[in-house]
C-alpha cells in the first residue's frame, strides 16, 4: 500500500518529470502564458499518460519488441485524438484555447518515457498510479509556471484581474518578458533551483 | 505450443489487427461526435455575431434562441452591393437594421477572423468580434479581449461616402498580428464598400 502511494507521490518530488528529468520542456513553454490552458494540459497530459500507462501495461507481454515504439504511438495517438475530439464536443471553448497544443501532447517525452520504463515492466494497476503520478508531477509544474507568469506578464489570474489598477496608476507595468517563452524557462530553472538547495541528495557530485 | 513473439508473421498479424481496432474505434467516435461538434461551431459563430452587433450576455446555451430573436435575415451580397443568390459576401442583418459582416485574415502563425456590426447609418462601427486559430496567449491572442475589441465602437468609416482606414491601437510585442487585424478589417470593408456607401445614403 505505501509502495502503491509512493508512485504517486514522489513523481510530484524527487522524480519529478520536469524539474528532475527534464521532460516535456517544450510544453512547459508553450501553454504556460496563462494559467488556464495549463491547468486544462496538465489535465489532459495526466489522463493520457495514465491511461496509455494501462493499456501499455495490459499489452505488454503481446507487444512485439521490433514494433514496441510504434505500437506504443499508435495508443497514444489514439489517446490524444479521442480527447481532442471529446473536447472539441463538450468542452468547445477550452478546446480551443488549447488549439495545437492538445495534438503535440503525442509528443510529450514524459508519455513515451514512462511506457518505456515503467509500464512495459510493471502490471497494469501499478502503471496506472505511475501515469497518474507522473501527469500530476507535470501538471504541479506547469500551475506553478504558469501562476508566475500570468501574474507578473498580464497581471490576472485565470483571466481574473488580481493585480489592482490603482498600481498602474501608482506606475506599475506589467512586465512583458513574462509572457515570451524563455521567461519559463527561467522560472523552470528557479524551481529546479530552489529543490536542489532544499534536497541536497539530489545534487550530483562532480568531484570525482 | 508458445508463440514466437518475434516471428515476422506475428509482428505482421499483431500490427493489422491493433490498426484495424483503433480504425474502427476513431471513425465510430468521430462519426459520433459529429453533430455535437457542428452544432459547437455553429453556436459559436452565432455567439460572434451576436455579440459583434453588441447584445449582452450572449453563451452557449441561449445563443440560438437569442439567435432566431434578433437575426431578421442573412443574405449573399454581390460586389456591387445587392442581394443576390450568387454573391459571395455574406450579410447578417441584427434586428431589421445592424449588418454584420464577416471578416478572414492572417495573422503571425495562422488564419484569425471575426465579424464587424455596422450601425443603420452605415457608416459608424457598432462593435468587433476577433477571433483567431494560433497566435501567442498574452500576446496576438488579446485581439479576442473586450480591451482590444471594445476600441471599435463608434469608428467611422465612411466620410463624405468615400472608405475612411480604421485606426486602432495595436498590441504591444503582437506587431504581425495587429498588422493582420488591420489588413483583414481594410479588405474586408473595400469589399463590402459597395453596399456600405448604399445604406449610407439611404440613412441620409
Amino acid at each position: 500500500m505505501a509502495n502503491l502511494k509512493k508512485l504517486i507521490i514522489e513523481p510530484l518530488r524527487k522524480t519529478n518529470p520536469v524539474t528532475v528529468l527534464v521532460l516535456g520542456i517544450c510544453s512547459c513553454l508553450a501553454v504556460t502564458a496563462q494559467l488556464k490552458p495549463a491547468l486544462v494540459m496538465g489535465l489532459s497530459v495526466t489522463v493520457v499518460t495514465a491511461l496509455s500507462n494501462f493499456i501499455i501495461s495490459l499489452l505488454r507481454k503481446g507487444i512485439p519488441n521490433r514494433i514496441r515504439i510504434i505500437v506504443q504511438l499508435v495508443v497514444v495517438a489514439t489517446l490524444v485524438i479521442l480527447i481532442d475530439q471529446f473536447l472539441k464536443a463538450f468542452a468547445y471553448d477550452v478546446s480551443k484555447q488549447l488549439s495545437v497544443y492538445v495534438g503535440l501532447i503525442i509528443t510529450n517525452c514524459i508519455i513515451m518515457g514512462r511506457l518505456e520504463a515503467f509500464a512495459l515492466s510493471h502490471g497494469p494497476g501499478e502503471s496506472f498510479l505511475d501515469g497518474l503520478g507522473n501527469g500530476l508531477g507535470y501538471s504541479l509544474i506547469l500551475v506553478i509556471v504558469a501562476f508566475f507568469r500570468e501574474l507578473f506578464g498580464s497581471g490576472t489570474l485565470l483571466g481574473y484581474q488580481v493585480i489592482p489598477q490603482s498600481f498602474y496608476e501608482a506606475g506599475y507595468q506589467n512586465n512583458g518578458l513574462m509572457i515570451l517563452p524563455p521567461m519559463a524557462l527561467i522560472v523552470v530553472g528557479v524551481i529546479i533551483w530552489i529543490q536542489r538547495t532544499r534536497n541536497p541528495e539530489m545534487q550530483e557530485n562532480n568531484q570525482n | 505450443m508458445k508463440k514466437d513473439v518475434n516471428s515476422n508473421r506475428y509482428i505482421f498479424l499483431y500490427a493489422s489487427i491493433l490498426i484495424i481496432i483503433v480504425a474502427v474505434l476513431l471513425t465510430v467516435t468521430a462519426l459520433w461526435l459529429q453533430p455535437f461538434q457542428d452544432r459547437n461551431k455553429k453556436n459559436e459563430k452565432r455567439i460572434s455575431i451576436l455579440t459583434a452587433a453588441g447584445i449582452p450576455n450572449v453563451d452557449a446555451k441561449n445563443a440560438p434562441l437569442l439567435f432566431e430573436k434578433h437575426c431578421t435575415g442573412s443574405f449573399l451580397l454581390d460586389e456591387s452591393g445587392n442581394i443576390s443568390d450568387d454573391g459571395t459576401l455574406p450579410l447578417f442583418v441584427i434586428d431589421r437594421q445592424i449588418s454584420v459582416i464577416p471578416m478572414q485574415g492572417n495573422g503571425l502563425w495562422g488564419p484569425i477572423w471575426g465579424y464587424l456590426a455596422i450601425a443603420a447609418d452605415g457608416k459608424t462601427i457598432l462593435g468587433a468580434n476577433f477571433d483567431h486559430k494560433s497566435e501567442t496567449p498574452g500576446l496576438g491572442g488579446e485581439i479576442t479581449t473586450e480591451k482590444f475589441k471594445g476600441q471599435f465602437s463608434g469608428k467611422q468609416i465612411l466620410e463624405n461616402g468615400k472608405l475612411v482606414p480604421v485606426q486602432f491601437d495595436a498590441i504591444t510585442g503582437a506587431t504581425k498580428t495587429s498588422n493582420g487585424v488591420k489588413e483583414m478589417i481594410d479588405n474586408t470593408l473595400e469589399k463590402y464598400s459597395a453596399y456600405l456607401s448604399k445604406i449610407a445614403k439611404r440613412g441620409e
